[in-house]
């Protein structure tokens, strides 16, 4: 798939305008579109850590490289023919058909040998360069945490309050996550269940009947009552709904998740998740001796894609796709070469999966580069750095100003185009009226233009990049409500377009690629 | 009192340092459990010296920084020696919090701060007054008490801080008087009529007072004298004798000048209820707040019988209640809610952190420790009222007071603050060496085993399984066991390179704070 690309602030520079048609300024809409949104405030990320050092080349395959994989670690290899394709060059475990969905219906990037500069394979220390966002071994805030701190400095003292009722981030399980550790406390808030208000962070306080039983348990109910989390958490999970029947109740991470649907449907203001599955330190019988594709990292692989595959499908049901995204990670990725034990040591350099229906892109790098000799100990080489990966979220997710991200960060940051899909979209939950969507895009065949009408004249024009108009594709009375167009576009040269929508109200663009 | 015959292990002596000290470390344990009970208290009654406190704030314009200041006269100019003033209080609140934290394996601190609680004393307006008060009450501490409360009643603090300064045949002031009776010796019994109280009357309260006339404070903030003393003027005493109520078997106090105090308190001690409000006190200080029929009647007897016997010296009482059966038993065990000040020491001392920087910014640091301790409740200098802190006495809650909703949440934030890298005075990071307080365990490469001397040393009971088992995940951050072995050993074969030093700090870290936030650390 190609790189996408969308109209937006910096990209509209690039463009060439200027854009008057027919008397009207097309700057003039577009500054209207290209403002930044409000809607930056309802953004949500997930996190997944793959805690113990995911084997990438056992979830994302180098399809074109797969004779070398053999060289390299045929006794855990998956046989050729159970690799679910992406693309011709890039495959999934066998496990991941969630998540394959998730990819064809363009709600799935693979962001391909993310690393940092010289690798470290002890799990502490790098799960530490992961979680602050940085080599320095000095940094010990989180990169969530800084990027907090920057936007609320009076953290913890000024909050909870009434502008901010709930938790800017929760950590699911009973620790806080490092990556939101700030100057002056940790912005995650610990959560086993959040219909639980309890904030007891671990379970079992029991009155034994003795003096020391009755002291703990008045302390538990006091730290209970004083919870200023616990209450508003419990009450949008209430109120929030879980439509997805795809959800395994056996599944930790599918419950987790869902619980997370609930509290985002319910209205809980919390802008990260962190959610965390063990297990993925596989130095041994990673996969089952007479199946590859089975076995115990193919069933860590499976319950993340089926997971997080229910969880977009319910987010897709509650309307709520557009405001959240997420990603995996995990410490490093491990060696090229498998080890004797049919399983693979410590290495470098692995892939990060990024969902949602915002995504800028497929794949993101090119494959790795898979030796045809065995190099002992040989882990994957870095190519995008995952500082400025985290920098390119909170670019595209959160629209933090470029000056604050990088005073975040101790690399020159690269950015990437990583959550830029959904600059112009609908909300289908809520109608907006300046909201258009395109989709599949891109597009190659045929697509939809979805946008919500008043009752009113409307025009619709497809333009080129350019901003000559091509031609009116729609001219006529509109009721009010979603409005679904189906265009065919095969005759359209590769390139961008846009369509122009405009009544006597509202002048709205929206952008496409033509594959 | 039934002597303690029971084994004596970890569990043992770490009660009985937990209840003693602001806080042990694992290898005080280890130790203690290897001298045995007897020897361990031993040396719990050793008396532990400490320094003056010193000057460290610029706003100091008598003495130089690093010097004492509790021997220096004031400056002439008012501002300036308001400003001094000022900046004494906060060398001497500091000074009270380093002394807590720095504490030598005694009973001392423990002792000293239960005679602050008994007495209430807060600050008369010259910091020396109330220095060389702290000094009275650490030097009698494990001393003879009826020497303290004679000591203590003609003490410059004391008579500022209850008029006794004021009172005279003139103008008698019943303040001190009141509170000998009501707080510090006979406690106030069930009233019986009015103006009867149980253990003394009012006529009692208006014979104190005249007792007490005559003494005058010299010296407050001045200029030229550089010390607050006490002096017994005769013309100001009351020179009649007084005669006390039918509680003292109307007996009377002969005049007797600058003598006459102390003849009225040796007759105070000799009240039964005297040996015994001071030793309800103590137990509640040091076992359990629950005084039942049983415990009244087979402990506090026991206790005020030896108090007694022993003319007052408060040390054979606490050997014999630290080494009883009752001390030990099970159902006592965890039955106190940690204090604020123990509370904060319980997450530093235990690991020894203290604060070693330069002058001012350990001053700075311990200032601001003995803050943390004031907003949490409790500030050392500064009790609520002249009976102390109420959890030490308000029936029927006592410790639970310490925890409310306001105070819950300034735990957590110390707990969290304490065990980040962001605590930072004058660019020095103050933080729970954690990597010391891991290495001093049994067998730091197990992680369950870390976990196991953890609760040990912080927690009153064991916990369950599954809660070990949980913070045995936050110690290895969910990985199997032996990557925390490893990651361990790396981190000892190079110790000081901060690639393996910080990921085990940051391991630690996130354990402790997770314990300092359960239920069962804020419990002793």
């Amino acid at each position: 798939m190609k790189r996408r690309s969308f109209l937006r602030n910096g990209a509209l520079a690039s463009l060439s305008l200027p854009f008057v048609q027919n008397g009207f300024s097309m700057q003039a809409i577009a500054k209207k579109l290209f403002d930044v949104p409000k809607s930056a405030e309802d953004k949500v990320l997930i996190l997944i850590r793959m805690n113990g050092g995911n084997d990438g080349l056992n979830m994302i395959f180098p399809r074109d490289q797969y004779a070398e994989l053999l060289v390299q670690r045929a006794n855990i290899l998956v046989p050729e023919s159970q690799i679910l394709p992406l693309t011709a060059e890039v495959g999934l475990h066998p496990k991941m058909t969630g998540m394959q969905t998730m990819f064809n219906e363009g709600k799935l990037s693979v962001i391909q040998n993310v690393g940092y500069p010289e690798p470290n394979r002890s799990h502490f220390r790098s799960m530490d360069i992961w979680t602050t966002g940085a080599l320095d071994i000095n940094q010990t805030s989180g990169w969530l945490g800084r990027y907090f701190d920057s936007a609320y400095p009076n953290f913890p003292d000024a909050y909870p309050n009434l502008d901010f009722p709930d938790p800017f981030a929760i950590s699911m399980g009973s620790e806080v996550s490092s990556t939101c550790q700030g100057l002056m406390g940790n912005f995650s808030h610990a959560v086993s269940d959040p219909f639980n208000s309890s904030n007891l962070l671990l379970t079992s306080v029991t009155n034994d009947g003795t003096y020391y039983g009755g002291q703990i348990e008045y302390i538990s109910t006091l730290i209970n009552q004083t919870n200023e989390y616990g209450q508003q958490i419990s009450s949008a999970a209430s109120a929030g709904n879980s439509l997805s029947n795809l959800y395994d109740p056996q599944n930790s991470l599918a419950v987790q998740l869902k619980y997370i649907a609930q509290m985002i449907s319910g209205g809980l203001q919390t802008k990260v998740y962190i959610l965390n599955v063990n297990g993925f330190d596989t130095h041994d019988s990673q996969v089952d001796q007479n199946n590859l594709q089975e076995g115990v990292h193919a069933d860590l692989l499976k319950r993340i894609s089926d997971a997080v595959r229910a969880f977009q499908h319910d987010l897709q049901l509650l309307g709520l796709e557009q405001r959240v995204a997420g990603l995996t990670f995990s410490e490093f990725g491990r060696q090229i070469a498998s080890n004797g034990s049919m399983g693979t040591d410590h290495g470098d350099a692995a892939p990060i999966i990024l969902f949602g229906s915002c995504i800028s892109n497929g794949i993101i790098g090119p494959n790795p580069q898979i030796p045809n000799q065995v190099n002992n100990q040989a882990g994957l080489p870095m190519q995008i750095d995952f500082r400025d990966v985290y920098a390119s979220l909170l670019k595209d997710w959160f629209e933090v100003d470029p000056n604050t991200i990088q005073s975040l960060f101790e690399q020159n940051i690269n950015y990437y185009d990583l959550l830029q899909g959904c600059t112009n979209a609908i909300d289908e939950a809520a109608p907006d009226t300046l909201a258009a969507l395109v989709y599949p895009n891109p597009s190659l065949g045929q697509h939809q233009l979805k946008f919500y009408a008043q009752s009113e004249y409307y025009q619709v024009y497809l333009v080129d990049q350019s901003g000559k108009i091509l031609r009116k594709v729609l001219d006529q009375h509109l009721k009010q409500g979603q409005q679904i167009l189906a265009f065919e576009i095969q005759h359209l040269a590769p390139g961008m377009y846009h369509y122009l929508i405009r009544s006597n109200e509202i002048q709205k663009l929206v952008s496409f690629q033509k594959l | 009192m039934t002597p303690y015959t029971g084994s004596w292990t970890a569990s043992e002596a770490a009660h009985l340092l937990r209840r003693c000290t602001f806080g042990a470390t694992y290898t005080d344990i280890q130790n203690a459990v290897n001298l045995g009970l007897s020897q361990t208290l031993n040396q719990l009654f050793i008396a532990a010296p400490i320094d003056e406190p010193l000057a460290y704030d610029p706003a100091e314009q008598i003495v130089n920084l690093g010097e004492t200041w509790v021997n220096a006269v004031y400056p002439q100019d008012q501002t300036a020696n308001i400003q001094t003033e000022g900046a004494r209080m906060k060398s001497l609140a500091a000074w009270l919090a380093k002394n807590l934290n720095q504490e030598s394996l005694s009973l001392t601190e423990k002792m000293q701060f239960f005679w602050q609680n008994h007495f209430g004393v807060t600050t008369s307006g010259d910091a020396r007054a109330m220095y060389y008060f702290l000094q009275l009450l650490r030097q009698h501490a494990l001393g003879n008490i009826k020497q303290l409360v004679k000591d203590v009643t003609i003490d410059p603090c004391m008579l500022l801080f209850l008029n006794g300064s004021t009172n005279t045949v003139f103008s008698p002031n019943e303040n001190y008087g009141r509170e000998l009776l009501e707080l510090f010796t006979v406690g106030k019994g069930a009233q019986l009529a009015a103006g009867d109280y149980g253990t003394f009357t009012e006529q009692d309260v208006a014979a104190a007072a005249k007792i007490f006339t005559g003494y005058i404070v010299q010296g407050v903030r001045s200029a030229t004298l550089p010390q607050v003393t006490s002096q017994f003027m005769a013309p100001l005493h009351d020179n009649t004798s007084k005669t006390l109520s039918y509680h003292f078997a109307n007996q009377t106090i002969m005049a007797a000048g600058a003598l006459e105090y102390a003849n009225y308190i040796d007759v105070v001690f000799n009240q039964p209820d005297t040996a015994k409000y001071i030793c309800r006190k103590l137990y509640r200080y040091f076992v359990n707040h629950d005084i039942t029929a049983w415990v009244e009647q087979n402990i506090i007897t026991d206790m005020a019988l030896t108090f007694t016997a022993n003319n007052f010296e408060v040390a054979p009482v606490l050997q014999e209640l630290l080494s009883s059966a009752h001390f030990y038993d099970i159902s006592v065990r965890g039955a106190i809610i940690r204090s604020p000040l123990e509370t904060l020491c319980a997450m530093l001392n235990t690991s020894n952190t203290v604060a070693n920087f330069d002058l001012q910014t350990t001053y700075q640091i311990y200032l601001s420790m003995y803050g943390l301790a004031d907003q949490m409740g409790q500030g050392y200098a500064t009790p609520p009222s002249v009976a102390g802190w109420t959890p030490y006495y308000q029936a029927p809650a006592f410790y639970r007071l310490w925890i409310n909703s306001t105070y819950i949440k300034k735990r957590f934030d110390v707990a969290s603050l304490l065990t980040s890298n962001f605590y930072n005075v004058n660019g020095n990071v103050f933080k729970i060496k954690v990597v010391d307080l891991l290495n001093g365990l049994s067998a730091p490469a197990s992680a369950p085993q870390v976990i196991d001397d953890l609760c040990l040393l912080l927690f009153p009971k064991d916990v369950p399984a599954t809660d070990k088992l949980l913070l045995k995940n936050i110690l290895t951050n969910g990985l199997p066991d032996f990557e925390w072995t490893l990651q361990y050993n790396e981190y000892l074969a190079d110790p000081t390179n901060p690639v393996f030093f910080n990921p085990v700090e940051l391991r630690m870290q996130a354990v402790l704070n997770v314990m300092f936030k359960m239920p069962q650390f804020h419990v002793c």
